[in-house]
């Protein structure tokens, strides 16, 4: 007689402790460690020059990255070559993530981010065109996304999340994070002085921060 | 002690992080951090990493999936020649729900090819939703998302290797009475992440999980592999 599960000899049914019998308030991490281990293992495969685990790492990370890219350029042809430059820069530098100091996910958006915003501004330098910012004329893209249960599951909550600010701190950030400005041209753009500026970003991503659960 | 100029970088942090300075600005923070005293540094570096680990969850909001053709791209520029990549038909994994083939076991059956939007959408949507992770023995991730309001959970698998030729993983919702199957899982069903809809969890307290010859059993006829509570 077939007896498959003796290819399985360990039993490991480990419910996941920040979210096991919890209500799913957003009290709870949106994203489970595991799915972080998970990123941070395959870029210590990634540093080793491993192919399998770098297009594992884009498959499972892709959506974020190209999503944000996609939000911040605008255009759907540089949003491709940044995503592309992205993932190269990954396979040159995985050897730089430090697990210590923040999560997989999180290092791989900050780098993309940061091509993101390089890229807006050397295309404002260049062409000295008057940009439109904000979520009134950014592209709802997120709702054409065919999307995981999970993905989905995470999105409702930032969403009601993104409630939880007010609407200057949330215009200040969008402004910021997607729009491509600096604190300073926000600042001249809302006619608010810095000081104003800055304590709306700080405490409304406090406060995102605490809805989210974000440790 | 800080100072006050110690405060002003400190404010900073916020604008560094969400990449809101110019690069002489960055430089200049980045030198004043690497000469601030320690407790300040380890302050600025605190908010940094508390924001951008704040928006890695934000970017759920924003997520697109991206062309096909770019994923291409992006794999044969890393390519050497001494490696070839696993292609997947399947685009991504945080992509759309994958279509599970189901042989049809007993009466019990209970899961259903995809998560139909409909039961999927009223279960995220409710206000009593749990999830319960845990590990599969073989490797991957099964979580469930339910809702007893709704009777209904939706199963994500993340990762699970296939089952051995011949077998079938079977999912099993367990009573007091004992397991009713509740679905089977072939090779083919098992992609790197598939979805299925739990439509009736009526009195279950756990989702149980075996390894069952051919294409699934009436009852469990080996042991339980990796258990899910729905508590």
């Amino acid at each position: 007689m077939r007896r498959p599960e003796s290819n399985y000899p360990a039993l490991r049914t480990r419910p996941n402790p920040t979210t096991r019998g919890r209500r799913l308030c957003y009290g709870s991490m949106t994203r489970s460690p595991q799915v972080d281990d998970h990123l941070a293992a395959l870029l210590r495969r990634v540093a080793n020059r491993d192919a399998d685990a770098f297009a594992d790492f884009y498959d499972h990370t892709s959506a974020r990255v190209y999503g944000l890219v996609t939000r911040v350029v605008r255009d759907r042809g540089y949003s491709e070559e940044t995503t592309q430059e992205v993932y190269l820069q990954v396979w040159q530098n995985a050897a730089n993530f430090n697990p210590a100091a923040g999560s997989a996910m999180a290092w791989l958006l900050t780098l993309a981010h940061r091509r993101a915003v390089d890229r807006v501004r050397a295309e404002q330098a260049a062409t000295q065109r008057d940009s439109r910012y904000g979520s009134a004329t950014a592209e709802r893209a997120a709702d054409v996304v065919a999307e995981s249960a999970i993905l989905r599951q995470e999105r409702r909550q930032v969403a009601e999340c993104l409630d939880s600010m007010t609407d200057t701190q949330r215009e200040c950030i969008e402004l910021a994070y997607y729009g491509g400005l600096t604190y300073a041209q926000v600042s001249e753009r809302l006619s608010a002085n810095l000081a104003t500026i800055k304590s709306r970003m700080r405490d409304g991503l406090r406060s995102l921060r605490n809805c989210l659960g974000v440790t | 002690m800080t100072e006050p100029t110690d405060f002003e970088l400190l404010e900073l942090a916020t604008p560094y992080a969400l990449n809101a300075v110019t690069d002489d600005e960055r430089a200049a923070i980045e030198r004043r951090v690497a000469a601030a005293p320690g407790a300040v540094a380890e302050a600025f570096h605190s908010e940094v990493r508390a924001v951008r680990e704040t928006l890695s969850v934000v970017a759920a909001s924003t997520a697109v999936e991206a062309p096909a053709r770019l994923r291409a791209r992006v794999l044969t520029a890393v390519a050497t020649p001494h490696r070839r990549f696993r292609w997947r038909t399947a685009l991504l994994a945080a992509a759309a729900a994958v279509v599970i083939g189901l042989g049809a076991v007993g009466v019990g059956l209970a899961l259903r090819p995809a998560p139909t939007p409909s039961t999927a959408e009223q279960v995220f949507a409710a206000p009593d939703v749990h999830t319960v992770s845990g590990q599969m023995p073989g490797g991957g991730s099964a979580t469930v998302i339910f809702s007893r309001e709704k009777n209904a959970g939706v199963l994500v698998m993340n990762d699970v290797p296939p089952p051995k030729s011949g077998t079938v993983y079977q999912m099993w919702l367990i009573n007091d009475r004992g397991p009713a199957s509740a679905g089977t899982m072939d090779a083919r069903a098992v992609a790197p992440s598939t979805t299925a809809v739990l439509p009736d969890l009526r009195h279950s307290t756990a989702l149980a999980f075996t390894v069952e010859p051919g294409s699934g059993s009436t009852k469990p006829t080996t042991p339980i592999i990796a258990q899910l509570p729905l508590i």
